[in-house]
């Protein structure tokens, strides 16, 4: 593989030295290297909402609905604004927003563990080169940069604790960890007090950074410059602490959304593609239903479908999605079986995954699956597939863009995939 | 005709397991006509299953085809004739089951999605319907005109279940709410508080009022379902003194991998039977004298019991279980084919009076 000279750097991590890169790690992307098209990508940059609900979303309640046979479950199936597309009764909004939405029902992967799964599935499952890869945020971190907002490149809003996550970074190093806002809440503490004036705040935070300095000299490593870059991270967040505050939000926002904790966290995510990080990642909890998988389905899709719904809608309103990705998925879809607690089991073999935005087909349906749900007819797509796809939407060539591993060029995506191009616009 | 299979005999003054009888769907209800001639079930296949009971044999029938979706709601009409029966898809059927082949006699598009439950008054004037899109519904048994539409619940309205003075009906739903209706006006009475089966894990409401049983003189409302917890639900039955609507007693039997009270009656000789579902595998059918504290009798014998008909001589009773292994993440793929899940119907001889 020949090297490509604008392959996307290591970030330096501080703002200034954010603004000065983000320009040039995508115009990495595209292997050009005129100040017109930096304006230009400035203008036009590229962002990724990542919902994950987690535990395995059954397909045959959402996007891939086989009413009235053996495996179909109880409910019916309704039009959509795509004649010809139809999708699960328990998502009535998200029908109306077809027209924005790529599904493709032919993904076939290879793990049906939750502990393998997870990670297997957002690092890509690549193939096997003796290093961890990055979770799909972390990838999209590295090589989009995390523009001019001043803002984490990969913000992940989860139930429950927050934290840095500096696991999905693999072998990028942990600065391309994930910023966790537990409960869609900042960090602990991270604003600064009424009773520390500003100027006390920052001659605190120069005195840290000489003894962070003077700390990392003669041992610099990836662990040392995480610690710096989480300080920054939190004092850049500070500056935008409004970001945070929920009585500043429409009435209208608040009730289109929903007030689960999902439909809270995605207007949360919201604010933050409109503020400008690169990467927002939902998670939502629960999915794993062996049990009661009608019932729970009934009651959690329709807190999916209001809050997806809603983002689409208003994605599509900003003019948005031409430069969003937003990818919708699980760890692997629910086995077509029913079993005795009238739940689901995992399943890889045949799911769905939605996807919508900058590089996405719209109003389209990809792979099918046969009449009772159990297999994919024709090509299945693997998780490498999607990977490349998604890559490929964000401007990303995959054949030739390669991360540098300590001087170990490492494909991107699993070598073995392409993209999916009936996906792509 | 499913396969039977004897069962040994146990001890005296306990229910003895009799008879399985095999089939090749999963069913979510069964249940005896009123003469006991005839054995009803629904299920996953949008069919209705008909069997010709009688005591050596269980001879299956013609099913019923028509609806579409589930079908886990039926009743049969005390006129001896007439079997209703529900569907996930909103439709009503009446059937004249005494016929072999019969075709529906009257089709009622009763709610936008899945009817949860249907029940018929004693006096067989009235149908009562509920369902997910949060009404109950009174019908005229004799015109199929809509008498009444009950706006009351604000979720899932799981359970109906009419007082055997045909004058009130109860209705159960996601929340726990139980409110108490006027048949003739269809005003709302009294709420029994149920909400104790009601929870929230992460994003899923879980729970509810899901069965709703008085007793023979319509003293004791049993309200069935799952006391939730951080994950699982304990099988649980409320126990409300009727004229007072006053909690008198709890039953919960089992841990959180048990689920759910999926089915219950009184027997008339006083004590409760309930069937109990939960990870897969986990079954209980018991009995149960109110105001004990535990069950008198528990067997696990029979993995996710979905439901129970008692036959009306009250000797007998058929227990809807699932086949065993019915779980299984991936590809389990038997002789080429991908595998479904059964119910198998397992005969019960009950103790006749309380032991």
């Amino acid at each position: 593989m020949k090297p490509n000279p604008c392959n996307p750097i290591d970030h330096r991590l501080s703002r200034r030295q954010w603004l000065g890169t983000s320009a040039g790690a995508a115009l990495g992307m595209l292997g050009v290297c005129r100040p017109g098209v930096a304006q230009q990508l400035r203008q036009r940059r590229k962002q990724v909402l990542f919902i994950w609900l987690d535990g395995g979303m059954s397909q045959l309640e959402s996007w891939d609905p086989k009413p009235n046979t053996q495996f179909g479950g109880p409910f019916r199936s309704i039009e959509t604004a795509v004649p010809g597309i139809r999708i699960s009764e328990l998502m009535p909004r998200t029908a109306r927003q077809m027209r924005h939405l790529a599904l493709i029902r032919s993904v076939h992967t290879q793990d049906n563990s939750h502990s393998a799964g997870v990670a297997r599935i957002q690092r890509g499952d690549p193939s096997n080169r003796g290093v961890t890869y990055p979770y799909f945020g972390s990838a999209v971190a590295k090589l989009l940069g995390p523009g001019e907002s001043g803002l984490p490149p990969y913000i992940w809003v989860k139930p429950g604790n927050g934290g840095f996550i500096t696991q999905d970074a693999g072998f990028l190093g942990p600065r391309y960890g994930a910023l966790a806002l537990g409960d869609g809440r900042p960090p602990a503490n991270f604003l600064r007090p009424d009773t520390l004036t500003a100027q006390d705040d920052q001659e605190r935070n120069d005195l840290r950074r000489l003894l962070d300095r003077r700390y990392a000299a003669g041992r610099r490593s990836a662990g040392t410059d995480a610690n710096s870059y989480v300080y920054e991270m939190a004092a850049q967040l500070q500056r935008n602490a409004n970001l945070f505050d929920s009585r500043s939000l429409p009435a209208r926002d608040v009730e289109r959304y929903g007030s689960s904790d999902f439909g809270r966290h995605m207007l949360l995510a919201r604010r933050l593609l409109e503020a400008g990080v690169t990467f927002v990642k939902v998670n939502s909890y629960g999915w794993d239903t062996h049990g009661d998988n009608f019932n729970a389905h009934h009651t959690m899709v329709p807190k999916v479908d209001q809050a997806f719904a809603a983002m689409i809608e208003d994605l599509a309103q900003r003019s948005m999605l031409d430069n969003v990705l937003v990818v919708m998925m699980s760890e692997f879809g629910r086995t077509p079986r029913i079993n005795g607690d009238v739940g689901r089991d995992h399943w890889p073999e045949a799911w769905s995954v939605v996807m919508a935005g900058s590089g996405i087909r719209r109003g389209i349906v990809v792979g099918q699956t046969n009449a009772l749900g159990t297999f994919v007819q024709a090509d299945e797509h693997d998780i490498g597939h999607l990977f490349h796809t998604w890559f490929t939407a964000l401007g990303i060539n995959t054949a030739r863009t390669r991360y540098d591993n300590n001087g170990q060029p490492l494909p991107i995506a699993h070598d073995e995939c392409r993209p999916v191009r009936a996906l792509l616009a | 005709m499913g396969k039977i299979m004897q069962q040994p005999r146990p001890q005296a003054n306990q229910p003895r397991r009799v008879r399985t009888v095999n089939t090749d769907r999963q069913l979510g209800v069964i249940r005896f006509s009123p003469c006991g001639r005839f054995l009803a079930g629904g299920g996953y296949d949008a069919t209705v299953r008909r069997w010709d009971y009688t005591e050596a044999a269980l001879n299956a029938l013609p099913n019923l085809t028509g609806h579409r979706g589930w079908v886990q709601a039926l009743a049969f009409h005390p006129d001896q004739r007439r079997l209703f029966t529900a569907d996930s898809w909103g439709e009503v059927r009446v059937w004249n089951h005494t016929e072999r082949q019969p075709n529906a006699s009257r089709t009622i598009a009763a709610h936008d999605g899945w009817v949860r439950d249907l029940a018929v008054s004693a006096d067989g004037r009235t149908l009562a319907t509920c369902g997910r899109d949060r009404k109950v519904c009174l019908w005229s048994t004799q015109t199929g005109n809509k008498l009444h539409e009950l706006t009351a619940h604000t979720d899932d309205v799981f359970a109906v279940a009419f007082h055997p003075n045909n004058q009130k009906l109860v209705s159960g739903d996601l929340r726990g709410n139980v409110y108490e209706w006027d048949v003739a006006n269809g005003r709302r009475g009294r709420t029994f508080d149920a909400r104790s089966l009601f929870g929230v894990q992460r994003l899923n409401d879980v729970g509810g009022a899901r069965r709703l049983v008085f007793d023979a003189a319509g003293r004791s409302l049993a309200v069935a379902g799952g006391r939730p917890g951080t994950s699982g639900s304990v099988p649980t039955i409320l126990l409300f003194d009727f004229a007072a609507a006053r909690l008198q007693h709890t039953v919960s039997v089992g841990a959180a991998t048990d689920g759910f009270v999926f089915d219950l009656a009184f027997h008339t000789a006083g004590y409760l039977i309930a069937v109990t579902s939960g990870t897969p595998g986990t079954g209980k059918f018991f009995l149960h004298r109110p105001g004990e504290q535990a069950p008198y009798f528990v067997s696990t014998a029979m993995p996710n019991c979905h439901s129970l008909a008692v036959h009306p001589s009250g000797q007998r009773l058929f227990v809807a279980a699932t086949n065993a292994g019915s779980n299984g993440n991936g590809r389990p793929l038997r002789n080429g084919t991908y595998p479904g899940n059964t119910s198998p119907l397992h005969l019960w001889e009950l103790p006749r009076a309380t032991p």
